[in-house]
């Protein structure tokens, strides 16, 4: 680093330092991405402009939902709730295992914890209603491919949170449970269990969140629950209606989220 | 001796190190060409600034580290070549004391003691916890006898820092072992409590005649708590002999300097002139 | 002379032993949740006689999809994808340019109350309604395109990038705002020098991060009809052609967990300060916004 000239009594002061090479490149890739981008999405600032007038008259009809429909929502609304709930529940049966293998601190063998982590974030790379999809052009409309898209959706989700909460576990105990003769499952089992189950029990209400929301929408593609009736309703412009379930969906959201938020808090302790 | 311990007199292991070295896999070698042998039934405390090899030598004894050279039985089997099923047997004679108790936390002492009992339990049994009648027995008479059974069935952070090194102690009782080892079992321990500790595990040689090898850093603790001190030095044994025979030659080649207050657990304060 | 504490002479624990406690309230409460459960399976109208031939179906499929799949699609595929990831960059950015400004807005260290609360109840509001949701209301406005596709996605997810920024924010250590304000600095200065250089590793990573879930909100942005890889899926699912389905999947699972593994190192390396694998840390910090998917 080369110096200015010190005055009488003083220490030469540092030049400063160039800026790095890599904020500069780091810029230019970014803006580079999204010219390229915006030119493949054909970005149309005016369109919004244009449509703005179409949105407006959209919006009040939406603010004026018609509660006469409400009968026929009870349904699809419950299906929705039971299929989050089923789903929910199987993936976090099944998520607790793999989460255990997919973690290099309990489990020893390399290959193993690559082959689920990767195996997982195959999983995980598929949206839910993609699953739904492929569910529903496969064995049929109807909740079963619901359960069957949302249980898939969690997994992946369920086995990375988890297995990230055990890698970041303290080992002490599980080095004394193995140094009394125990195997690595009993050290796990007895050591490392109780102290991922309070991160567990957050993550599986937080899945459960993400489920309620995602079964809101499987419908669209045939999946069951409220999906349905909101594909059967858009179709036909019918705003009045479809506002009354975006409510609900909304207060159903709203309800579930608030109940695990205040039971994550009481978990953390 | 009073009545209402059962009293079970160990059969006790003795520990034999055979030109034991251990290099670790960035080649810094932690122990060289140890060798020793400790008879059953003895109390000895390790002695040696950190980084000595005092920890390691502890954990060569079951297997934490691997010994790289040498021979190592315990009571007769060779731990350096035990894999897998052997290596466990092997550990479920040595119980053993960890300086930060490595209880685990969330759970109850009676659990963190049961946790002895590994060996013996099938997995199914594991799994569902679903423990023997006799294991809990078993756990209970190791917690009565570092006088913490009330807490039984308290979650284990609740506790002291006192009260969890007697849980850990309990915890390598339950396994019914022949040696004990403890890797500086009071190093995050007052005082007062630190002699408590030591006081139960003398009194588990003494009345169990189980085999104990502590690591300590205090020089006073070690001499008082110990049959036969052991003194090392970069990785090797300089010094074995009782502890009366320490004396400040002694210390100098185990610490490479003289004594300070530092090196001693209940040293009465230098007030000197200024 | 040193007092050494004794221990009290070697007697038979007088304390008894202590009872198992009950265990009642536990047992209750996991009976309780049993039975949700099992009601929800009772309760759900699916029809599980057709379970029986769930897995053999599925085999069946999976085969028609796999093996093997429609090489000739690929090309085809890889660009449906493309353009889903093009609407994600676009929407994420439309996202966090709009999502910024508001988070500094919503938090406590910044913001009076009758700023913040309403601006928080936007963005709970925009968080409760499923993207696909906002999607549909907005297309059905401005029609079926990529470009507002990419709108969607970037109104979407305003709530969970505005949520995630004031709590960033009101994270932030307040010995350094205290440390601007003391010197005369105005609201503006304690923003920039404040809060945003404390939070900024936090934030740019969750911007990343929201762009990982924007791709996969892309595909299903294309289901109904937005252009991209969803669009592409949804027609052959139609017309059955299995072996593009199966290429599709294909593509699509590989082009996320590209995006997913270099984005995951870009976090790491903004949160950490520098490069490493992120794939097997053991003791790795947490990449991803607490409470975040």
């Amino acid at each position: 680093m080369s110096q200015v000239a010190a005055g009488p009594g003083r220490t030469a002061r540092p030049t400063r330092p160039r800026r790095g090479a890599g904020t500069w490149v780091t810029g230019v890739v970014l803006v580079a991405i999204t010219v390229w981008a915006g030119i493949g999405v054909q970005v149309d600032i005016p369109a919004i402009w244009r449509n703005m007038g179409n949105a407006s008259g959209t919006i009040v009809k939406l603010t004026q939902p018609d509660y006469s429909f409400f009968p026929q929502t009870l349904k699809p609304l419950g299906q929705t709730l039971l299929m989050a709930v089923i789903a929910t529940a199987l993936g976090s049966a099944l998520s607790l295992p793999l989460a255990f293998l997919a973690s290099r601190t309990t489990t020893g063998t390399r290959w193993v914890v690559g082959v689920v982590r990767l195996l997982n974030n195959l999983v995980r790379a598929v949206p839910d209603l993609l699953y739904a999809a492929v569910f529903v052009a496969v064995i049929g409309t109807g909740a079963l491919s619901g359960i069957a898209a949302l249980f898939l959706f969690n997994l992946g989700i369920l086995v990375k949170l988890v297995s990230e909460a055990i890698d970041g576990l303290d080992t002490g105990a599980q080095e004394a449970a193995l140094a009394a003769g125990g195997t690595k499952f009993a050290a796990n089992r007895t050591a490392m269990l109780p102290a991922v189950a309070p991160s567990y029990a957050a993550q599986v209400l937080y899945t459960f969140e993400l489920n309620i929301r995602a079964s809101t929408v499987i419908g669209l593609v045939g999946a069951g629950g409220l999906g349905v009736l909101i594909d059967n309703v858009r179709t036909f412009y019918h705003y009045h209606y479809l506002a009354l379930i975006i409510l609900e969906i909304l207060v159903l959201v709203l309800i579930v989220e608030t109940a695990s938020s205040a039971l994550r808090k009481r978990l953390a302790r | 001796m009073p009545a209402g311990h059962r009293q079970e007199r160990r059969e006790a292991s003795e520990v034999v190190f055979d030109g034991v070295g251990v290099t670790y896999p960035n080649g810094h070698r932690g122990l060289s060409g140890i060798s020793l042998s400790i008879p059953a039934g003895q109390m000895v405390g390790i002695v040696g600034l950190s980084g000595a090899g005092k920890s390691t030598l502890i954990r060569t004894i079951n297997g934490l580290v691997p010994a790289t050279e040498g021979t190592l039985t315990v009571g007769g089997r060779d731990v350096t070549r035990a894999r897998g099923s052997e290596l466990r047997a092997v550990r479920a004679q040595v119980g053993m004391v960890f300086q930060g108790f490595n209880l685990a936390g969330r759970t109850t002492v009676l659990n963190n003691v049961l946790m002895g009992r590994l060996y013996s339990t099938p997995w199914w049994r594991t799994l569902l916890a679903a423990w023997k009648a006799d294991d809990v027995e078993a756990a209970m008479a190791a917690l009565e006898r570092v006088e913490i059974v009330q807490k039984a069935y308290t979650r284990a952070s609740e506790l002291s820092g006192g009260q969890q090194q007697r849980v850990g102690i309990a915890r390598a009782l339950a396994q019914r072992p022949s040696v004990i080892l403890a890797d500086e079992p009071v190093a995050s321990l007052d005082p007062p409590t630190s002699h408590v500790v030591m006081e139960h595990l003398r009194r588990i040689n003494g009345e169990l005649g189980v085999t104990v090898v502590t690591n300590l850093h205090f020089l006073d603790l070690a001499k008082e708590y110990s049959d036969r001190l052991l003194g090392l030095r970069a990785g090797s044994l300089v010094f074995d002999g009782r502890g009366e025979e320490a004396d400040e030659a002694v210390f100098e080649s185990i610490y490479g300097r003289s004594l300070k207050a530092d090196d001693v657990l209940d040293a009465v304060p230098d007030l000197g002139e200024r | 002379m040193t007092a050494v504490t004794q221990l009290p002479p070697s007697a038979p624990d007088t304390a008894a032993r202590p009872r198992r406690p009950s265990r009642l309230l536990i047992r209750a409460g996991w009976v309780l949740l049993v039975l949700a459960v099992v009601l929800a399976f009772w309760g759900v109208d699916a029809d599980w006689s057709s379970l029986r031939q769930f897995f053999p179906q599925l085999g069946h499929y999976l085969g028609l999809m796999f093996l093997p799949p429609d090489l000739s699609s690929a090309p085809e595929a890889l660009s449906a994808t493309l353009l889903s990831v093009q609407m994600a960059w676009i929407g994420s950015l439309i996202g966090t340019v709009i999502s910024f400004p508001l988070s500094f807005l919503a938090s406590s260290t910044v913001a009076p109350v009758w700023v913040r609360l309403p601006l928080r109840f936007v963005f709970a509001l925009l968080r409760a309604v499923p993207e696909v949701v906002i999607a549909i209301l907005i297309l059905s406005v401005t029609g079926l395109t990529a470009w507002t596709g990419a709108l969607a996605l970037g109104i979407g997810s305003i709530g969970t990038l505005g949520k995630w920024g004031y709590e960033a924010f009101e994270a932030a250590d307040p010995g350094p705002l205290e440390a601007v304000r003391a010197s005369g600095g105005s609201l503006l200065a304690v923003i920039r020098w404040g809060v945003w250089p404390q939070s900024a590793p936090e934030v740019l990573a969750f911007w990343l991060y929201r762009f990982e879930i924007s791709v996969r909100a892309s595909a299903i942005l294309g289901l109904i009809g937005a252009g991209g890889i969803g669009k592409m899926l949804a027609d052959n699912t139609q017309f059955r052609v299995w072996d593009a389905v199966g290429m599709l999947l294909i593509v699509v699972v590989v082009v996320t967990m590209i995006i997913d593994q270099i984005s995951a190192t870009l976090r790491g390396r903004i949160i950490n300060g520098r490069w490493g694998w992120v794939g097997f840390g053991r003791r790795r910090r947490a990449l991803t916004p607490r409470g975040a998917r």
